[in-house]
């Protein structure tokens, strides 16, 4: 490859860099359009699980607090939010949630 | 044969003109590749001095002689940033230091190591200890990646609930916490179904007050939450604040806890509630009235559960708005867990700013900052 192309691929990939920094130095939020179709097909929903019993959690804000405050978010499907394994709560996020959870300030 | 020629010389030119024309594209390429790198350069030390909150500016520590605080030399920015409770992440430990935050607040982390490795490093080099604070309550336990507690659902007696809560405090302690957002006192948990003691208003009352005892003979500040009560029931999903009719069940255990003068804190809901406690239409937390009411007869910490969350929020029309409801409706400690330490910079300039004014008095700035000092072991002049 000439040094010509090489210069123009680098050239573009800062230009990408300079523009992804811009954006987080600027906090500006851009949703991807696969999830902002995702966010407009379903509403948010949470749950949250204790031994086994799953109940309905409305406040979805708090929800995002209490998922917040969890070691780690996995998707199994829906994203499932915890602190270790077994006798533990769980937080049960569909993907709009989570798409909401993230664009919260406690989130970035 | 002349055409030939003619055209030849046509192509020679043709071939000069774009090798010039390339010569320039290099030219401008390289000169826009060095102007990129710099671009970068400069966005990226910018992200990383916001990050570490380089452009907070530091002032001295000069109001402190040991473990004295001489609150008329104290700064009305520092007093104001000592009212703030935020999340102790990693990455912001040097920005929260510089701003001088009262507190942080840890979320679940992987391991005990992990937790005391954090806590030393944001203790160390402060002249003024930060509040360091978790919901450890039982079944909500940050904790339980490596260490596992009984769910206060499953408590039965005053003597198991003193027990949790000398083996929480203790725990706690030993990993270098100084404050439990703990116990939660509202009756009925429809939501977890296991953060409630179990029992009438009395048996409840009773439960949290064993249990806010054995956390202080560990040396761990209490917080009965969530005030004045029905937090943890179902609500409406379309609203984000929702009304709730508090009774005088609900308030009982507030008024047991306080009337003996056992719990050390109050944390106050966003709930807008009528009844019993009448918040007249204004979330509990930012209601002068509720908060005024409270501290007639409670003189310990008032502290608001955490303020970005987007009901709250939309209730005002900025965030300023916001911040000075929080300020002014009278909770001492606020917390705030947004990430990003330069809009808490601006929230403690917005408070200033509205102190200096006149539109918050700064007796009651001194006055919650003097509650706090005191719970931090300071001798406050």
């Amino acid at each position: 490859m000439s040094s010509k192309k090489l210069l123009v691929i680098a050239n573009v990939s800062l230009l990408l860099v300079a523009l992804l920094l811009a954006l987080i130095f600027f906090e500006v939020q851009l949703i991807p359009l696969g999830k902002a179709t995702a966010t407009l097909k379903e509403e948010a929903s949470c749950q949250v699980e204790w031994r086994g019993e799953v109940n309905e959690f409305l406040n979805i804000d708090q929800c995002c607090l209490e998922a917040r405050k969890q070691l780690s978010c996995e998707q199994q499907g829906k994203w499932v939010c915890q602190t270790g394994q077994g006798d533990v709560l769980k937080y049960w996020l569909n993907q709009a949630a989570y798409d909401y959870c993230q664009r919260q300030r406690i989130w970035r | 044969m002349r055409k030939i020629m003619s055209l030849k010389k046509g192509d020679g030119n043709k071939k000069k003109k774009n090798k010039l024309g390339d010569i320039k594209r290099g030219d401008i390429q390289e000169k826009f590749f060095l102007f990129l790198v710099i671009v970068v350069l400069i966005f990226g030390s910018l992200n990383v001095v916001k990050a570490k909150g380089w452009l907070i500016p530091e002032s001295p520590d000069s109001f402190v002689q040991g473990k004295t605080v001489n609150l008329t030399k104290m700064p009305l920015d520092k007093k104001i940033a000592q009212m703030v409770i935020v999340h102790g992440s990693t990455w912001n430990e040097e920005a929260w230091k510089r701003l001088g935050v009262g507190g942080i607040h840890l979320f679940a982390l992987a391991d005990a190591k992990t937790y005391k490795t954090i806590i030393e490093k944001y203790q160390e080099d402060v002249t003024i200890p930060l509040l360091v604070s978790a919901d450890f309550e039982g079944c909500l336990n940050p904790f339980s990646n490596f260490h596992q507690s009984i769910a206060v659902s499953e408590i039965n007696n005053p003597e198991e609930a003193l027990s949790k809560g000398k083996e929480d405090g203790k725990f706690m302690r030993d990993l270098g916490f100084t404050l439990n957002f703990a116990p939660v006192v509202d009756l009925n948990d429809e939501i977890w179904k296991c953060r409630s003691f179990p029992g009438d208003e009395k048996e409840v009352s009773e439960l949290a007050e064993a249990y806010i005892l054995g956390l202080q003979q560990a040396g761990i500040i209490s917080t009965a939450k969530h005030y004045p009560g029905r937090t943890l029931a179902g609500k409406d999903p379309h609203k984000q604040l929702v009304t709730a009719i508090i009774n005088k069940q609900d308030i009982y255990p507030y008024q047991y806890l306080i009337g003996d003068g056992v719990v050390d804190s109050v944390m106050v809901s966003h709930l807008i509630t009528n009844g019993v406690i009448n918040s007249e239409g204004y979330p509990s937390v930012v209601s002068e009235k509720v908060i005024g009411d409270l501290k007639e007869g409670f003189k310990g910490l008032i502290i608001s559960d955490e303020i970005q969350m987007a009901g709250l929020r939309n209730f005002y029309s900025t965030l300023d708005e916001m911040y000075l409801a929080v300020f002014k409706s009278g909770n001492d400690i606020i917390l705030d867990f947004d990430e990003d330490p330069l809009e808490i910079y601006r929230m403690v300039k917005v408070v200033e700013a509205a102190v200096q004014r006149g539109e918050i008095s700064e007796e009651k700035i001194d006055s919650s900052v003097r509650k706090i000092l005191t719970a931090k072991g300071f001798v406050v002049e």
